[in-house]
């Protein structure tokens, strides 16, 4: 059972959390002016009156925070494959922790990329690019970097330890890239899958939004060739 | 022995330096316990002596603060982020919403007291892009926030920090120190920062004044509330703020003040949305802002110009 404990020190009785509870665990004692706690079997840990008390003077103890919102048999089958390969969950050393989250994350990522594929068709691309600009425009002002080279140094240096990450580019129009390391062509050797697919499209132009958005240039996609090193070229566009 | 103490004064205002003389007859036990061998606003003192403990106020604003704070990282046991600006980049961070090149060129550039049309003075350190908190910089072992914070808690810091005592502080809102009664009421007009016109015992969003005690943390003992002016939000958002992405200043205001007044809320957000540069103000260059819709702020900051 859900433990609710109000601090009536704190508490300004202000009565939001007896008007917020969807189960009416509270009722309000009006000679003391404080909520009291009536049936807190009812509390299922929605955490509503926690969240609107000004005072931060209610606190729940047993409360089991849920990770997922959905559930997908699917990817469950699949973590839990990964869970066991890495030694069960107990996680005996990093690379076990690395193989664990990399697949839970990768399954959830390809199928994410797959749905895109199928209501998007054509457009997938750009939902890579969108998401890369956004990031780019959520960065706080001072990472924002002074051109082009300065953008693509920090990207580098950001991405370089997980990725392996290399970048070649001759100041003028042909950018190239190189990783090393990649979860998802581990992922998808693994599931037998073929490399290249749309998880990998949407990765791509993710990066190039990214570099877009962050250093004001046009960039334009033109050439990739995954395999034991990934290798894409992106085309500079100078901006008008 | 005598613990050592050593203070830094980066991009702050030194009100955090003069609240420790507000510790008054608490200062003369401390005095006892502590030699001072580094404060700025009282000696004349260069170098950055060894020291157990560090106390930084201000946040990172030139290259020379960087410089400043790394000596103190190295010279000191412990560090102390204490202030608003050191632990979270305070007021000066509002400068994130404009870049660096856009506030020198407001400075120095067609200013009325400018005669020259000047340049940035040479010799001057270099700005940073925008201000940052010293934990970006260095780490740091205890964080103090308040503008300035209230002496109660700066003896329990210190003495925390000499290895005195742990007193674990409190991590509640201005709310649950504040004297007010939080109640609903009827045909109440928005308002924002009217210390008149006030019923002295009723809570300020009762009122319909917007008052951002409920999502600050309490570092102050309610002193601003509780002497009739509505709280700015100085020390910092509440730990709920930081911890759930999903609640901002704005919203949360707006949705308890339209709960206790009957006002709409969206009506609440659209009143204090062009003030919301100064109601983010004390915590707007700190990571833990991060995900809260502060890349609208510009817009908002933009239309409230107009």
């Amino acid at each position: 059972m859900i433990d609710i404990r109000i601090d009536d020190d704190a508490c300004v009785g202000c009565s939001l959390c007896v008007e917020v509870c969807p189960t009416k665990v509270f009722e309000f004692d009006e000679k003391k002016a404080r909520p009291v706690v009536k049936k807190p079997k009812e509390c299922f840990g929605c955490l509503s009156c926690s969240e609107i008390c000004p005072a931060t003077a209610i606190v729940h103890e047993g409360v089991v925070h849920s990770e997922n919102h959905y559930y997908d048999p699917g990817a469950v089958e699949l973590s839990q494959k990964t869970a066991d390969e890495a030694g069960g969950i107990n996680f005996p050393d990093d690379a076990g922790i690395r193989r664990l989250a990399v697949g839970d994350l990768g399954i959830r990522l390809l199928s994410v990329a797959s749905v895109f594929r199928q209501t998007l068709g054509g457009s997938l691309p750009a939902v890579g690019t969108m998401a890369g600009r956004t990031l780019a425009t959520h960065l706080p002002r001072y990472h924002v970097p002074a051109d082009f080279k300065e953008a693509l140094a920090m990207v580098v240096e950001q991405l370089a330890p997980t990725w392996d990450l290399e970048a070649s580019y001759d100041g003028a129009e042909s950018l190239k890239i190189t990783a090393g390391t990649c979860f998802i062509r581990d992922l998808c050797r693994r599931e037998g899958l073929e490399l290249g697919g749309d998880l990998c499209v949407l990765f791509y132009n993710y990066l190039a939004g990214y570099l877009a958005k962050l250093s004001g240039v046009r960039l334009k996609l033109e050439k990739t060739s995954p395999g034991d090193t990934c290798a894409y070229e992106i085309k500079v566009i100078r901006k008008e | 022995m005598k613990a050592r103490v050593s203070t830094e004064w980066l991009s702050g205002c030194s009100g955090c330096h003069v609240a420790i003389v507000d510790l008054h007859e608490k200062l003369l036990n401390l005095v006892d316990d502590v030699e001072f061998v580094r404060v700025p606003v009282l000696m004349d003192e260069k170098g950055y002596p060894k020291a157990d403990v560090g106390i930084v106020e201000g946040a990172v604003r030139s290259e020379h603060d960087r410089h400043a704070l790394e000596k103190m990282r190295e010279s000191c046991g412990k560090l102390l982020a204490f202030g608003t600006c050191a632990s979270y980049g305070g007021p000066s961070g509002i400068g994130w919403l404009y870049g660096r090149d856009a506030i020198l060129a407001k400075a120095y550039g067609g200013n009325v007291s400018d005669a020259k049309g000047s340049k940035v003075p040479g010799g001057a350190s270099k700005l940073e892009e925008s201000v940052i908190p010293i934990d970006e910089v260095v780490k740091i072992d205890r964080y103090l926030p308040g503008c300035p914070p209230h002496p109660y808690f700066i003896a329990i810091a210190i003495r925390d920090l000499l290895g005195v005592e742990s007193i674990p502080l409190s991590p509640k809102t201005v709310c649950s120190e504040c004297g007010r009664r939080m109640q609903k009421t009827e045909g109440a007009k928005l308002s924002k920062g009217e210390v008149s016109a006030n019923d002295p015992d009723t809570c300020f969003l009762s009122q319909g004044v917007v008052c951002l005690g409920s999502v600050t943390l309490d570092r102050c003992k309610a002193q601003c509330p509780n002497k009739g002016v509505a709280c700015a939000g100085c020390a910092g958002p509440s730990v709920d703020l930081i911890r759930e992405p999903h609640l901002d200043i704005r919203s949360m205001v707006a949705k308890r003040m339209a709960m206790l007044t009957g006002i709409p809320e969206q009506e609440i957000r659209d009143y204090i949305q062009g003030d919301a540069k100064t109601f983010y103000s004390y915590a707007l260059s700190s990571p833990v802002m991060y995900g809260k819709p502060t890349v609208e702020l510009r817009e908002w900051a933009a239309e409230a110009a107009k």
